[in-house]
């Protein structure tokens, strides 16, 4: 039994993706650093974390003092979102999976 | 025996009813089958183990809970980052999850957690509760408050129950830490 010409499409069309990756994320880089406007990462209220969780994983995950992330929980809590970091976009993707895996509700955006 | 944690020289002491350490194997053990990836179809992707392209966004709103989008003003970006990132997360919260459930006392009693493990515990007892707050459709923060006066005859006290009981003990864990 062989392949039909359905199957020898698909290796085609699979080898040619995963060969053109790694220059598609360096194009990414390259686009970041010709348009310098910081990214951030926003943390947005959610109706399950709780305030005492979201303020320890803000001290955890960025080292900030017990006021500060107190005071950034507050500004998520009554204000919708708050942003808890600004960087390069490789930057904020790392804090935004960081957030993630704490069960924050991040995103990335361009100030 | 009161459930709960406490600081103790060696660590947090963790210690829980025989009843209460059932309930939390059997829910952890969920946490597994909940984020078990989609499949990767192509054998050269699934043993370089890198997608070339982008799993779908989650059915399951608690599991798109559990992987937010990252890029929501942006389609693209929010697959590419979904690509490179959602299998790590979801490896990493059922690693906890198997983790966490090698810790709890079978059938109740008490045990220390070192740092890491106070770690896999607060993400595990934080992931079920975005998985059963999902559930109960809440949706804000008055939703939430909503629970506490859901009455004895309402079906969807029983989830309420265990939402309530996961969350006093992550927030009990967590003040413990702060």
């Amino acid at each position: 039994m062989v392949g039909g010409k359905a199957d020898r499409r698909r290796v085609t069309i699979e080898v040619v993706p995963l060969a053109t990756v790694a220059p598609e994320d360096i194009s990414e880089v390259d686009e970041t650093t010709e348009d310098d406007r910081p990214w951030v990462t926003i943390v947005w209220n959610d109706p399950v974390n709780l305030m005492s969780y979201v303020t320890y994983v803000f001290q955890k995950l960025f080292g900030f003092s017990l006021d500060k992330a107190k005071a950034l929980m507050l500004d998520v809590h009554h204000k919708g979102r708050a942003t808890v970091s600004a960087g390069t976009r490789e930057e904020m993707e790392r804090d935004a999976t960081r957030l993630h895996a704490y069960g924050l509700w991040a995103t990335i955006a361009q100030d | 025996m009161s459930n709960g944690f406490s600081r103790t020289r060696d660590g947090i002491q963790v210690a829980l009813g025989p009843l209460e350490a059932t309930l939390l194997i059997e829910l952890i053990g969920q946490i597994d089958a909940l984020l078990e990836p989609p499949p990767v179809d192509d054998p050269l992707e699934a043993i370089v183990g890198l997608r070339a392209v982008a799993p779908p966004p989650p059915d399951d709103p608690a599991v798109a809970r559990l992987l937010p989008d990252a890029y929501p003003d942006d389609p693209d970006a929010g697959a590419d980052y979904r690509r490179r990132t959602s299998d790590d997360i979801r490896a990493g919260k059922r690693a906890a999850a198997r983790r966490v459930r090698a810790t709890v006392p079978a059938t109740g009693g008490q045990t220390v957690l070192d740092d890491d493990q106070v770690q896999d515990w607060l993400v595990t007892l934080n992931d079920l509760r975005l998985v059963f707050g999902t559930r109960l459709n809440l949706s804000d923060d008055a939703s939430a408050e909503a629970l506490y006066a859901i009455e004895g005859d309402d079906p969807r006290r029983p989830v309420v129950e265990l939402y309530l009981f996961l969350g006093d003990m992550q927030d009990q864990l967590v003040h413990v830490l702060l």
